[in-house]
């Protein structure tokens, strides 16, 4: 028995932010629970690295299904999957893709805006047909992070970029998104901003070097997540202890 | 020269190779960055990993696949833990053996127990398991022939009896065309030194925590020294301790 969408969305409460140590098949899944964890993430990108694939919807779709269907057979805690864009620019389409995701008994996913493969984001007006065409087709009960790869897409993260960040964070929220992820925001006091003019939860992602997480906690985040950084953490103590045992 | 002879030729007794065995294209190529020299990947690991049992639950399709994905990753000669090859008659051994091969992999463990029992197959059978096999693949496949003798027998029975079976299976698994002898549980070196003297293959030995060193197994004629499941649950032991510092 999975998690719930309602167990899982109440977890993300600003000032306390659930914290999701991303994972990516059912054995690191396990290894994340035994941490006392709440709830499971998968990141595209440890999906991709584990299995041989690059990242950018580079592992087949049917793979990402059967993956997440082994991780919520294992488990009994909530699990949202990391789906990039859908594996469609077409709202219809990508709403169909989020609707087998969600067969699956995962309670919620990533969506981003990134053109996958291609240059930018997507346009303001494109984006929210897409995400209200993936709340239509998946239902209330599905926890929609909507994701802004501005921070990634830009080096100047300034005032003029957090405007963008929010307009995009107030128009996901009105076609329906459950949440709202910048990665790369970090600072405390753009954090703050977002946080107060974005009716959403807010999402950010942890990164060597990034400020502690009482930090983030006080300026108003409610989700923390750890990207591709745990698995690249454990693929390099395993070379290092392979080294040890080889050399 | 080919992979299979590359990896063959690391087969030295005395000279161990090590194999610290992987579970998916990740870890493949995270041990092959550690300078390894082959790759092997370990059943238990591919199916904890995936949320399998262990004892052929991983999907034969599924094992399939995930070889394939290593070698398309890994440059380095790859050997699949293939438990008893997902038959038990010959017709399904050729059949699935032929499409491991296929995905580019230059051995396999092969195993005698009967999956799922506490039995092994008669050495005879066995000897006829590993003929169905070998006409699945070609010559230049690198058949591990593993004896569960060791694994199903307490350590305190591991005596000079159990060891003259084991001899017994070596050498009619060397006569039936087989390229290596893995017998994993074993770790009295006494005995594990009769082995290697009497069996005409390179011997496997498994790496045990608090087991031999690898100066010893070397000592006692060991070919080839592979790690199992150990890799894979230290690194989740690992993961764990990383995620606990985040989450508290």
């Amino acid at each position: 028995m999975a998690g719930t969408y309602e167990t899982f969305a109440a977890l993300h409460v600003p000032g306390n932010p659930v914290v999701l140590y991303n994972i990516w098949d059912v054995g690191s899944a396990l290894a994340v629970i035994a941490a006392g964890a709440k709830a499971l993430a998968t990141g595209s990108h440890p999906v991709a690295d584990a299995n041989g694939w690059p990242d950018g919807q580079k592992v087949p779709l049917e793979f990402v299904f059967a993956n997440a269907r082994r991780i919520v057979d294992a488990v009994e805690m909530p699990l949202t999957v990391d789906f990039e864009g859908a594996y469609s620019v077409d709202p219809a389409e990508g709403g169909a893709n989020v609707a087998r995701l969600a067969e699956t008994g995962a309670v919620g996913c990533n969506f981003e805006d990134q053109v996958i493969g291609g240059e930018g984001v997507h346009p303001l007006d494109l984006q929210v047909r897409r995400i209200a065409a993936i709340r239509q087709t998946v239902g209330d009960a599905f926890y929609i992070n909507a994701r802004t790869d501005l921070f990634l897409k830009t080096q100047t993260r300034d005032e003029a970029l957090i405007d963008q960040v929010v307009e995009r964070g107030k128009a996901f929220a009105d076609a329906g998104a459950s949440g709202f992820f910048v990665p790369r925001l970090a600072d405390p006091a753009q954090i703050e901003r977002v946080v107060r003019e974005v009716p959403l939860p807010l999402n950010v992602i942890a990164f060597p070097g990034a400020p502690d997480k009482q930090v983030w906690a006080d300026a108003g985040v409610a989700r923390i997540s750890h990207g591709p950084f745990p698995h690249r953490a454990l693929m390099a103590t395993l070379t290092e202890m392979g080294s040890a045992a080889i050399n | 020269m080919s992979k299979f002879d590359d990896f063959a030729k690391l087969h030295v007794a005395g000279d161990p190779l090590v194999l610290f065995n992987a579970w998916d294209a990740g870890s493949a190529e995270a041990v092959a960055k550690s300078g390894a020299k082959a790759l092997a990947t370990g059943s238990a690991s591919v199916a904890m990993a995936n949320g399998f049992g262990d004892g052929q639950e991983v999907p034969l399709d599924f094992a399939v696949s995930n070889a394939s994905r290593i070698v398309k990753t890994v440059a380095l000669p790859v050997t699949v833990d293939f438990e008893g090859g997902y038959a038990d008659d010959a017709e399904g051994i050729t059949a699935n053996g032929r499409r491991l091969a296929e995905t580019g992999v230059i051995g396999c463990n092969f195993e005698d127990q009967v999956v799922g029992t506490d039995r092994l197959y008669d050495v005879q059978d066995q000897v006829a398991r590993l003929a169905a096999l070998r006409s699945g693949v070609s010559r230049n496949f690198f058949i591990n022939m593993r004896t569960d003798l060791f694994l199903k027998t307490p350590t305190a029975a591991h005596n000079e009896a159990l060891t003259d079976q084991a001899i017994e299976r070596g050498k009619a698994y060397a006569e039936a065309g087989a390229n290596g002898f893995f017998i994993p549980g074993l770790a009295d070196l006494s005995l594990v030194k009769r082995i290697t003297t009497a069996v005409p293959l390179p011997v496997n030995a498994m790496h045990l925590p608090n087991g031999p060193s690898r100066a010893e197994w070397a000592t006692a004629g060991i070919a080839r020294i592979s790690h199992g499941p150990f890799p894979y649950m230290a690194m989740q032991q690992w993961l764990t301790e990383q995620a606990r510092a985040a989450l508290d």
